[in-house]
């Protein structure tokens, strides 16, 4: 085990106002979760529960079609509520509801002297080895899928510090569960070298393809693994104590959360209870020319790269942030002449921008800057015509618009030799953020990873 | 401003149905008078305010500086060569209320005959009209001899957009700057209004007739003693533009005043502009070492200020489309565009100026370039692939890995 300062400079700091306040609201009460099969990348889900039916915490909800070791738990102790599909009949949500007495689990944790592994979270060896309920929170790089048991991972890396704009402090996050932490360490450590990392600089800084590709840069053929801080402590507690209890402190914030600050939550929770706490704030104005149902936009995870949630949707899978945005479907009369000094832009083609570096730190330009951080587009799509400001927010040694350009044209060889496999569409979530041609470049990421992805498990 | 009838008005104009088609075109109005209210799908919930509209409308006002005062050289000229010629009251403001007038029929005859070209293009393909030609309509009146007749103009325009942009997929396909290359189309199918003496200075308010003035370049290349050349031009003159020249590219000062902008702003590349300097002084002094003619012996600075070259190097080679695009690219391909330019006009007996054709020389050679740079990133990391040892970087490997 090893902890890594590392300090990162190019990069970007989206200042959006929210920002979550420091004190907590245990909503562990919360009655429905749901466990959501596509937020897992790659994962092919094959239903192992039927609606009625009794689980407890940890036991398999859905199991992957393709290796079927892997599975997704239930988060708490109860009774399968509902088993909701989409388009094509795909799986979206398994929902449990909660049950207030505990039902006692038919298949805890063996002793660990049974256990011909190292590590407590594998059992058995080879192709019958069992994997702990935990298993899933980790995750494997290249693509983002839950870590491969077969897999030689050559480092697992924790980040120590989430630099998403709103994103929760991790030391705060992990207040009281040190002992877990330090539990959940061990065990990783065993599985492959456990790299911490704590580091400086704005974000991405905080994400852990930035320090993989400053620490340990992923070749084809090799692989890393990466585990969240507080699913780290989630996986301590399930080895020191047998139980699986998959809890989070959650970060709410936003330009149109009431009061932001932080949620005591059980992963998958239903996030209605929040909504309607934070949502439909008298004082936030519907705006007029809405085509949407609601004027905020309810974010699972970090405002560059989360998933839109409904109100009473359910917390993503592996996400400790949630985000109200309004939306932005207005017009703004002749937006690209005016001065603009309401708005932010990494640029310095408004005059916020311009005034910026002139005007002491301590002038307050957000009162006007606020009114401008929404869901709207602020231009129309076009092809790539301005260069260099890419390279400014992407820590990588990696051509950032020759790689999107070679996935955009499907040249899987070019897009190796560019360095595919160090990345993941997060990675390039500031690059999607101040391109002036608004390109998707995150989808488009995504694409080209999974057509490599079907390519390499085919 | 409320502005909300002017929302339902084109709300309630959109073409719908059998008018359908003219989609590209409403849209272009449209987003021109407001930003329109699309919202983010995927990825990245919150954006940037900057868009391509904002990014093109930097670059025009960053040419204002140059316009206003190529307007009022334009009048300068006229009036210096002959205050016979000239048709109002002398006054600073009816010279440039001269140029105006001269300038104005360029200007709409480029942005008539380019925009349209454009939207009938966008219409033709279903896209949306792009932005870029704002800038291109702009700049092609700006680099050319006042004299050129419109039907020219019209010509070369026309050449430019087809020819130097649309036939590759339109703006950002592009590998050539458009405006460069509507000014060698005139260069090369009129060369008799686009070179020599009597072509840089008008000799009324309408028509082509053009008084004799030599520019600087004119003169060195003609073998002139360097204190002739001296009498004629005084580094101050060269450095407010008060020389003949292309309509725009005279005024040192007023095209710094566009640098300063687009660099600050970020939208032109330092790298590329600092470079091109760096390149055509390096050439001058090179050609100072060799000396022997008047031309070898001019300082190296007198190319900055004379013809094109300042303009060149803010306003041409900056064009992000069609120059290098990493930045290690950028240096080689500004260092090579000053070199060239400065070797052409020095060792060309047969065109003064070097400026454009050094440029577009070195838009072809940009992908070439960049093709050499990240090939050097691929072998880097094939080579680390091969020795990948599963260990953590040192910070040696770390460094390097930074700095290439």
């Amino acid at each position: 085990m090893e902890t890594h300062h590392i300090n990162i400079k190019k990069g970007l700091d989206v200042p959006l106002p929210g920002i979550p306040e420091r004190h907590i609201t245990d909503l562990r009460s919360i009655d429905l979760y749901a466990v959501k099969p596509a937020d897992v990348v790659g994962f092919t889900p094959r239903l192992a529960v039927a609606e009625g039916d009794t689980v407890c915490a940890g036991q398999p909800l859905v199991t992957d079609k393709r290796d079927t070791r892997l599975y997704l738990p239930s988060p708490v102790d109860g009774v399968v509520h509902a088993i909701v599909r989409g388009e094509k009949r795909k799986l979206l949500e398994v929902v449990v509801k909660r049950n207030l007495a505990p039902i006692p689990s038919p298949s805890k944790r063996e002793e660990q002297t049974s256990n011909g592994n190292h590590s407590p979270l594998l059992e058995g060896e080879g192709s019958g080895v069992r994997l702990s309920p935990v298993w899933w929170l980790l995750r494997q790089r290249p693509f983002g899928t839950i870590a491969d048991p077969d897999a030689k991972p050559k480092a697992i890396i924790v980040s120590l510090r989430d630099t998403n704009p709103l994103a929760p402090d991790i030391d705060y996050t992990l207040k009281g569960r040190e002992h877990d932490f330090e539990a959940g360490c061990q065990a990783l450590d065993a599985l492959a070298p456990l790299h911490l990392v704590r580091p400086a600089g704005p974000h991405p800084a905080g994400n852990v393809g930035t320090q993989i590709a400053a620490l340990c840069p992923i070749n084809k053929g090799e692989c890393v693994w990466t585990v969240g801080a507080q699913d780290v402590a989630t996986i301590g507690h399930w080895v020191l104590t047998g139980h699986y209890r998959p809890e989070r402190l959650v970060a709410l914030g936003g330009p149109a959360a009431k009061a932001p600050h932080y949620y005591r939550l059980t992963a998958g929770a239903c996030l209605s209870r929040i909504t309607e706490a934070q949502l439909l704030d008298p004082n936030y104005p519907q705006l007029p020319t809405t085509n949407h149902p609601l004027s905020t936009r309810i974010i699972s995870g970090s405002p560059l790269s989360g998933t839109t949630v409904a109100p009473d949707g359910f917390l993503g899978m592996y996400d400790h942030q949630l985000c109200l945005i309004p939306e932005g479907d207005h017009y703004e009369f002749m937006g690209w002449l005016m001065p603009g000094l309401n708005k932010f832009s990494f640029s310095r083609t408004f005059l916020s921008g311009m005034l910026h570096d002139f005007l002491p730190k301590n002038f307050n330009f957000q009162f006007s800057i606020f009114n401008s951080i929404n869901t709207n587009l602020h231009g129309s799509v076009r092809p790539f015509l301005f260069t260099g400001s890419f390279e400014r927010v992407f820590p990588f040694d990696i051509y950032p618009l020759q790689l999107i350009k070679a996935c955009i044209v499907g040249d899987i060889e070019l897009q190796e030799q560019l360095g595919i496999y160090e990345v993941e569409p997060e990675d390039f979530a500031l690059c999607e953020f101040i391109d002036p041609s608004k390109t998707e470049i995150q989808s488009i990421i995504r694409n080209a990873l999974e057509v490599l992805r079907k390519e390499a498990t085919a | 401003m409320n502005m909300k009838w002017l929302e339902q008005w084109f709300e309630k104009i959109e073409p719908k149905g059998r008018w359908s088609w003219l989609g590209s075109t409403y849209e272009a109005f449209h987003t021109f008078a407001f930003t329109p209210k699309a919202v983010t799908r995927t990825g990245s919930h919150i954006r940037d305010a900057v868009d391509m509209k904002r990014s093109i409308i930097i670059v025009v006002i960053a040419l204002i500086p140059a316009l206003l005062f190529g307007m009022w050289n334009i009048g300068y000229q006229t009036y210096s060569a002959d205050p016979s010629n000239f048709n109002f009251q002398f006054s600073i403001f009816n010279l440039w209320w001269f140029g105006f007038l001269r300038m104005l029929p360029l200007i709409a005859v480029s942005y008539i005959v380019g925009l349209g070209i454009e939207f009938a293009f966008a219409q033709y393909r279903g896209h949306e009209v792009n932005e870029g030609f704002l800038a291109t309509g702009l700049l092609i009146p700006m680099i050319v001899p006042v004299t050129t007749p419109l039907w020219q103009m019209a010509l070369a325009v026309a050449f430019a957009v087809v020819i130097g942009k649309e036939v590759f997929g339109g703006s950002g396909m592009n590998f050539l700057n458009p405006a460069l290359v509507a000014r060698a189309f005139l260069f090369f199918a009129y060369p008799t209004h686009m070179s020599g003496d009597k072509v840089w200075v008008a000799a009324d308010l309408w028509g082509s007739d053009a008084i004799a003035g030599a520019t600087p370049m004119g003169v060195l290349s003609s073998g002139a003693d360097i204190s002739i050349f001296n009498s004629q031009f005084s580094i101050l003159d060269m450095l407010i533009g008060t020389i003949p020249g292309s309509t725009c590219e005279t005024s040192v000062i007023a095209i710094a005043l566009g640098a300063i902008l687009l660099l600050f702003t970020g939208i032109a590349s330092w790298r590329i502009m600092l470079s091109v300097f760096l390149g055509g002084g390096l050439m001058g002094l090179l050609f100072n070492a060799i000396g022997g003619t008047t031309y070898l012996d001019l300082p190296f600075y007198y190319h900055f200020l004379m013809g094109g070259f300042a303009f060149g190097a803010v306003f041409m080679a900056t064009d992000p489309v069609t120059a290098a695009q990493t930045n290690t690219g950028k240096w080689i391909y500004g260092l090579l565009i000053g070199a060239f330019a400065v070797l052409l006009r020095v060792a060309n007996p047969a065109y003064p100026e070097g400026m454009m054709l050094s440029i577009l020389l070195m838009n072809c050679l940009a992908p070439l370039i960049d093709h050499c740079v990240i090939s050097r990133n691929i072998k880097r990391r094939t080579k680390r692939a091969y020795v990948g040892t599963g260990r953590a970087l040192s910070a040696e490997d770390r460094k390097e890995a930074h700095n290439g």
